[in-house]
């Protein structure tokens, strides 16, 4: 608030303003010559400028007799018309619409169009022509390469967008997506970007507070492209294709076939599978014990056994992957836009068709149709119209690596799925081989898993149809007072079929274990029928907005008003069922029945089961209702001083409306100094500061003031419906806010040769919502969700553009630096376990003046000289008490702290070559000042569950190994207190920096061949080449930091090819 | 002046689009946002809580005193084969770290919640009128709730404290009494004799609550909450009142399952929810336990006459020779940890045989027995006094009552009697020992619990 006061009293001092001698004018269209309100008339070299008022007039005070005035307007092209003075004849100055060359960049809120140049708030716009440079198939895809302020954060399980890193540890961290003017509720990757002509990225809070409690996290408004009025028919086409490498299996840290059968062996020779051999449920066994038993067994000759064990040796499973389960990834891209527009109805169809097929053979088809229209009827009235049409289909796909063989287990590294002559070959799951052979007389189905047989028993497609109409009419007074009210409909069907025959594992398995049978007669009975498995589920998304809102925009002598005000209301619901059919045929449509009500003996345990019973029906129902305002004030074309405020109410338990109807503000200034009469710098013709501060918000589901149970369904035992909670009684919980302070600068130097902006921003966010860790004493589990910290966060946005050649040869620049960094500054925690701040994975560590998610790790003593265990400290003493190291209260003085676990640094630098019609771009991208955790072997999960780990290949083996190695020594019985502590050591700690060639694309523009109708107006040819690899990494175990998880594979390299052309 | 006009119409049209939106905005807002949700505060909803078998029936809190008991032993080489070291810890007795950090439910969160749950009951139901109408439905819910809260604390009683004795157990370490679910509330632990207490008064209230039968054993009955007096009175060796409440129990359920129509080749030959079962509940097998690799100690297995049909239905044959265990009431691999009244006959006739009652002891024991020997086989038992009577039924319930998480508190309880039951393990060579009086019978409560809470530990 301080600083906001600030800011009012510099502005006192700025107000006087000289004048001498007053031009006045009008500006209008060269159309209709209707008048243009809020055009800006500058005098040319000098940047004192005005805005016209709501009848198209200005006056400019001016010094000179002979003068260049620039004209300019959102939508047409600008003009510099030359004046005398004294004037002959009222000057009337005539602009034609343009709809490219904007001058004015204009940015939307999804509220209201804003000119970036009477902005106070942070936005980030990309343009159409540099979403273009790339060919991913959705738009945020395309956006971390080339938008300032935002990056993607893939180390947790799914890629994360976030804009101006963290704002929140626990609430939701996606930004918030608005399409033209709703936030889209459904799959965003239904928006073709082909229809899309640009996205703004609202960064700071007077940019997102007119979002409210959705905004904490920034907001992403993607708006489409709309036909515009006095065009000529022009019809756009771009097609392309793309192909994408098979990826690379050698990234992945497998323990070698050799080393990971010797371990089988000593397990073995230590009885380790004794129990499970023939034990309960015949336990899956690996190929390599089944043969080991038999040998054990006799019946098998050693020999054998030997010469086979031997020869598995030699078999990496990755070559089978490779041979014949990846393949190159296939996609293509067909888009056509026509548009059209008369002095009455302006109108844009377009229709778009992708294909792609993924490295695993799943299919990706959609099709989007949209037609949009604006309509003038009569004078001061628009009315809008809008039907967007999308229609896709997904179909899986084979196994990846990780997909195949027993669930909860790795594959073993000598897994084969076909022989040398390419037949089909069984991998184990599930149970033991022998009890697979012998179980059931020969009565049963076939038990093995073909891993290159099974997708084609499988037909596994997702089927979206989505329709959004849209209907928006506006009122435009005289004056500048305007209403409109807009109205969306949205209605998107998901549909999912999975069949699974009698020919899939699933099935087979499934008919197989509630087989009945009695062992003395050998008579059996299939208690599931045989057949297909067929599931469906079926969800609809259906959601309504409507908005109304009225703006006041006014422009008189040197004062420019705009003020809206509105409300509205949302509804969203969801219904949902999912069904199952047994002894589904698909060629005769019958299916059998099965009996739910009674338990069957599982044929493996002999426990009683019931038959899976799938059917499911939810329906959630959401709403809310918010109010907003905002206003912008300049005063002479210099001074703008915003406000926002907004407040939002929802239907969520316990959120009552008087609890929720908590306001959000912002307010903001700028100042175009390069307009100030005092301004000489000529060599910088364009100087603009501003700063902002406010508040936006999170709320979080889990933010309710009372119990509520939920019913899953109803007990078998007594046919009534059980509850059991969903959420617990918080009442201490307040919703997070985020106070954003930002200042930015934006300039531009002559001839634009360098232009751009430098942002700095604090930010504090209160409430923060974390799980805390509760004595579970409470009865509510072992962590709730409470307001816990305080983090603060400052950062830096550079967003450079220069042109370093101009001429023929064009060389151009772009660069986005960002730096954001965060820290706890309160949390309401006592001293936390250990082993709760080295965990892998992604918690908020909490310790105070470290950022939330920070990397800690065991502080290393070496191995251990004698025994090759790895040796940690317990209280400043050397230990390998592995107990106390892992779940004693933690001691940060045995811990090493490293730094933030996210990026701090990150950024793109892209530059731009051109001549004639070739063009070039390459993009580099950064992500700097940060640290993972690298993973390595784990005894306990190699013995269990076959994960093993190149790192093995490393490990101590004898007394002297501690000179070269830090990984510890394999024990048995496994301690997993040991392997813990190893895994959050600091020697498995890496830098996460690097530095990443994104793309490169190149184009080539046919010269045009004229204006006339039906002829070619632009051309263009381009590739593109992605994914194109790292270009310098910290670490030095060569590790992707974006693609370090057990099993993760880095993004292939792509080549794409395609045209554009305009008619 | 027109301007003023201008800002004043738009005024006024804001507002008029802001009420008309908001005027509906209550009832457009008090729409629940899914139907699955709903706050409880309806007799229905809270019995819907108590019918969730997950948290209400299974996991049951017992493994933990299975697992220490002296049932069953496991190879060296099975031991060492456990993935689970907290579990290898539980099984050789270690003072500490017995619970896994990190990889929940264990015990003693199981515990809690199901009391979670009954706590919010008895919380709920005060503010529900009780009328004549509703009063058979709002007396059984809140007979349901003290059950489950007493049979619960009774369990936990059993595993992180030491055995009742009436010399010690107002200053002896009980456990933390939660009674609300306020869970911002810090607690202490209270004495042994405060939680026997607690569990008594709940079960007692229990008792006059239930009615005498219910629609399914999942759901307790008055005859359950009688049984499971019983068994607090006899872990507080209250033998008088032990045998009262069985007594009470038989009198209104004294159903036996008659062995011989069971059939010994089955996986699981005793059916769950058998005409025994007075209340449901379980517990998955701990990684000890599983019948892949729990063995049944030989002397025990031993134990059993060739005619008596337990033999072959409650055990089988691994391939390693020695014996697993199949004869768990859950018709699985599963442990039934609830109660029944083969149970309840057993604590009658101790009680009977402890006052001297030798006549009726045996006649107790002998109706009891003669549904567990293959038909014509079974010649009554008979005893020259008390102290063999009481010999030949603790046999009896040893025998009878394996597996169910039962073990353990008696073996506390009878050292207390002098019993002088010393445990033994032994892993590669090792003896592992637990003398009688060991101050480990009370189990460490889970380190991260004390970490969090500052209750203390157990002492070591």
């Amino acid at each position: 608030m301080k600083r906001v006061l600030l800011l009012l009293c510099l502005l006192g001092f700025m107000l006087p303003v000289l004048a001498q001698q007053t031009l006045s004018g009008r500006v209008v269209s060269a159309a209709d010559s209707s008048p243009l309100p809020g055009a800006t008339v500058k005098l040319k070299d000098s940047n004192a400028g005005v805005t016209t008022n709501a009848e198209g007039f200005f006056s400019l005070p001016v010094s000179k007799d002979k003068l260049v005035l620039v004209v300019s307007f959102v939508g047409f092209a600008h003009r510099e018309v030359p004046v005398n003075l004294p004037l002959e004849e009222p000057l009337v100055i005539a602009l034609s619409e343009d709809d490219r060359n904007l001058q004015e960049v204009v940015v939307s809120t999804g509220y209201q169009n804003i000119p970036q140049e009477r902005a106070t708030g942070s936005f980030t716009q990309v343009s159409n022509a540099t979403l273009n440079e790339q060919v991913g198939p959705d738009v945020l895809s395309r956006l971390e390469s080339v938008a300032n302020g935002v990056t993607v954060d893939r180390a947790g399980l799914e890629d994360q967008l976030m804009v101006r890193g963290l704002s929140s540890i626990n609430g939701p961290r996606s930004p918030l997506i608005v399409v033209d003017n709703f936030p889209y509720e459904g799959d965003i990757r239904n928006i073709n970007p082909n229809d899309v002509e640009s996205v703004t990225i609202l960064k700071d809070a007077a940019a997102t507070s007119i979002w409210g409690a959705r905004a904490g996290n920034g907001v992403i408004v993607i708006t489409t492209k709309k036909g515009r009025f006095h065009q000529p028919l022009t019809a756009t086409i771009n097609a392309n294709v793309t192909l994408s490498a098979k990826p690379d299996l050698s990234y992945l840290r497998q323990m070698s076939s050799s080393d990971f059968i010797d371990v089988e062996q000593f397990l073995f020779d230590n009885d380790y599978y004794s129990f499970m051999i023939g034990g309960y449920g015949y336990p899956v066994l690996s190929p390599v014990v089944e043969l080991l038993d038999k040998k054990e067994k006799g019946t098998l000759p050693a020999d054998e056994v030997e010469a086979r064990i031997n020869a598995l040796r030699n078999i990496d499973v990755r070559d089978d992957y490779e041979r014949y389960i990846y393949q190159r990834a296939l996609r293509q891209q067909y888009a056509l836009n026509l548009q059209s527009g008369s002095d009455v109805l302006a109108w844009s169809l377009s229709a778009g068709y992708d294909r792609n097929v993924d490295q695993l053979a799943a299919q990706y088809d959609r099709l989007n149709l949209r037609f949009q229209t604006t309509i003038r009827p009569a004078k001061g009235l628009t009315v809008t119209t809008g039907a967007y049409y999308t229609q896709s289909e997904r179909t899986g796909g084979k196994p990846g690596y990780g997909e195949i063989g027993q669930a909860n287990y790795y594959i073993y590294p000598y897994a084969r799925f076909a022989n040398e002559n390419g037949s089909p070959l069984p991998v184990a799951r599930d149970y033991s081989q022998s009890y697979k052979d012998t179980a059931g007389g020969g009565n049963l189905l076939d038990w093995n898993l073909y891993p290159l047989e099974d997708h084609k028993h499988v037909q596994d497609t997702r089927d979206v149809q989505d329709v959004l109409a849209n209907l928006g009419v506006t009122y435009r007074w005289k004056h500048g007072l305007s209403a409109e009210v807009k109205y969306q409909y949205e209605r998107q069907q998901s549909a999912r079929r999975l069949l699974q025959d009698e020919g899939s594992y699933y099935t087979r398995n499934l008919i197989n274990r509630y087989t009945l049978l009695d062992p003395e007669t050998g008579a059996y009975k299939y208690t599931i029928p045989r057949g297909a498995i067929l599931d469906r589920t079926q969800s609809l998304l259906e959601s309504q907005n409507l908005r109304g809102q009225l703006n006041f925009d006014r422009n008189w002598d040197r004062h420019i008003l705009s003020v809206i005000a509105g409300a509205e209301v949302r509804s969203a619901l969801t219904v949902g069922y999912t069904s199952r059919l047994y002894g589904y045929r698909p060629d005769n449509l019958t299916f059998g029945s099965v009996d739910y009500t009674i338990p069957y003996p599982d044929l493996v345990t002999g426990a009683e089961r019931y038959i899976p019973n799938m059917a499911d029906e939810d329906e959630v129902l959401n709403r809310f209702v918010s109010q907003y305002a905002n206003a912008a004030y300049t005063y002479g074309g210099r001074y703008t001083l915003s406000a926002s405020a907004r407040r939002d109410a929802s239907n969520l338990f316990g959120l009552r409306t008087n609890d929720l109807w908590t306001p959000l503000w912002s307010t903001g200034l700028a100042w175009d100094v390069s307009r100030e009469p005092f301004y000489k710098l000529g060599f910088l013709p364009y100087l603009k500061l501003r700063s902002t501060y406010g508040f936006s918000g999170n709320t979080n589901p889990a933010f309710t003031a009372v119990s509520t149970i939920t019913y899953p369904a109803s007990s078998p035992y007594t046919q009534m419906p059980y509850a059991r909670f969903s959420t617990f009684a918080n009442p201490d919980l307040t919703w997070e806010t985020v106070g954003m302070w930002n200042t930015g600068l934006d300039f531009a130097i002559r001839g634009n040769r360098l232009s751009g902006s430098i942002e700095y921003y604090q930010k504090k966010a209160h409430d923060l919502f974390a799980m805390y860790p509760v004595d579970y004493t409470t009865g509510v589990g072992d962590q709730v969700m409470r307001n816990v910290a305080e983090l603060s966060g400052h950062g830096i946005d550079v967003a450079l553009n220069s042109i370093n050649l101009d001429g023929a040869f064009q060389w151009t620049t772009q660069l986005n630096f960002s730096h954001s960094k965060d820290e706890i500054t309160d949390y309401y925690l006592g001293t936390p376990l250990a082993y709760n701040l080295v965990t892998p994975g992604y918690l908020v560590t909490g310790i105070e003046g470290k950022p939330a998610y920070s990397l800690y790790s065991f502080k290393w003593a070496g191995l251990d000289p004698q025994t090759g265990d790895p040796l940690g400290y317990l209280d400043g003493e050397v230990s390998s008490d592995y107990f106390s190291i892992n779940y004693g209260e933690a001691n940060l003085d045995d811990l090493v702290y490293h730094g933030s676990a996210i990026p701090t640094f990150f950024g793109s630098l892209g530059n731009t070559f051109s001549w004639k019609g070739f063009s070039l771009t390459a993009r580099l991208s950064w992500k700097l000042g940060y640290f993972f955790r690298a993973n390595s072997i784990s005894y306990s999960t190699l013995y269990s569950s076959w994960g093993g780990h190149s790192d093995f290949a490393q490990r101590w083996q004898k007394p002297g190994d501690e000179q070269h190695t830090n990984v510890p020594s394999m024990t048995y019985p496994d301690n997993f207190a040991r392997d813990s502590f190893y895994a959050g050591s600091e020697v498995l700690v890496e830098k996460g920096d690097h530095i990443r060639l994104q793309y490169v694309s190149a184009s080539y523009t046919l010269p045009a061949k004229g204006t006339k109708q039906g002829a070619l107006k632009d051309g263009q040819v381009y590739l593109n080449l992605s994914n194109l690899g790292i270009l310098w990494r910290a670490n030095s175990r060569g590790l992707d930091p974006d693609r370090y998880n057990f099993n993760a594979l880095p993004d292939p390299q792509s080549i794409s090819l395609g045209f554009r052309a305009t008619f | 002046m027109k301007r003023l006009q201008i800002l004043k119409r738009s005024m006024y049209a804001t507002l008029l689009v802001t009420s008309l939106s908001l005027g509906g905005c209550e009832s457009f807002l008090d729409e629940k946002p899914d139907k699955a949700l709903a706050v409880p505060t309806t007799l229905s909803d809270l019995q819907a809580l108590l019918d969730d078998y997950n948290n209400m029936n299974n996991d049951h809190p017992a493994g933990s005193a299975e697992t220490s008991a002296d049932n069953y032993f496991l190879p060296s080489a099975t031991w060492a084969s456990m993935s689970n070291e907290a579990e290898r810890r539980k099984y050789t007795w270690e003072k500490d770290n017995l619970f896994r950090i990190g990889y929940r439910p264990n015990d003693w969160y199981e515990a809690y919640q199901t009391i979670y749950y009954a706590n919010t009951v008895l919380e709920t139901v005060p503010s529900i009128e009780r009328t004549a109408n509703n009063a058979q439905t709002w007396d059984y819910v809140k007979g349901q709730a003290h059950y489950y809260r007493g049979l619960t604390l009774l369990t936990a009683a059993s595993i992180w404290a030491q055995a009742y004795d009436e010399q010690t157990a107002g200053s002896a370490l009980g456990l933390p009494l939660r009674l609300g679910t306020n869970f911002n509330e810090k607690l202490v632990r209270a004495s042994i004799d405060e939680t026997y207490i607690q569990i008594l008064q709940d079960l007692k209230q229990a008792a006059a609550l239930l009615p005498e039968r219910t629609t399914h054993v999942m759901r307790p009955s008055r005859a359950a909450a009688y049984a499971v007096l019983a068994r607090a009175m006899l872990y507080m060796r209250r033998y008088e009142e032990a045998g009262a409440y069985a007594d009470s129990t038989l009198m209104l359920n004294d159903k036996l399952l008659d062995y011989n129509t069971l059939s010994a080749t089955a996986a699981y030959p005793l059916p769950k929810f058998n005409p025994e079962v007075l209340h449901e509940s379980m517990t998955g097998a701990p990684q000890p336990l599983s019948t892949s690799r729990a063995r049944i100690d030989t002397l025990l297995y031993k134990s059993y006459a060739d005619d008596d049909l337990r033999k072959k239905l409650f055990f089988k044959k691994a391939s390693d020779g020695y014996y697993s265990f199949k004869g768990s009431y859950e018709g699985s691999s599963s442990l039934f940890t609830g109660v029944a009244t083969d149970e309840v006959y057993l604590i009658l006739a101790e009680s009977q045989a402890r006052r001297g009652d030798v006549t009726s002891a045996m006649a107790t024991l002998n109706t009891l027995l003669r549904n567990r020997w293959r038909t014509g086989t079974f010649t009554d038992l008979e005893a020259g006094s008390a102290d063999e009577a009481l010999a030949l039924i603790l046999q009896e319930r040893r025998k009878e009552l394996l597996m169910r998480g039962l073990r353990w508190m008696d073996i506390k309880r009878l050292n207390k009697e002098g019993a002088n039951i010393t445990l033994k393990r032994v892993i590669e060579d090792k003896d592992y020992l637990l003398p009688p009086g060991d101050l480990r019978f009370a189990l460490p409560i889970p380190e991260d619990v004390i970490e969090l809470s500052g209750m203390q530990q157990n002492p070591r």
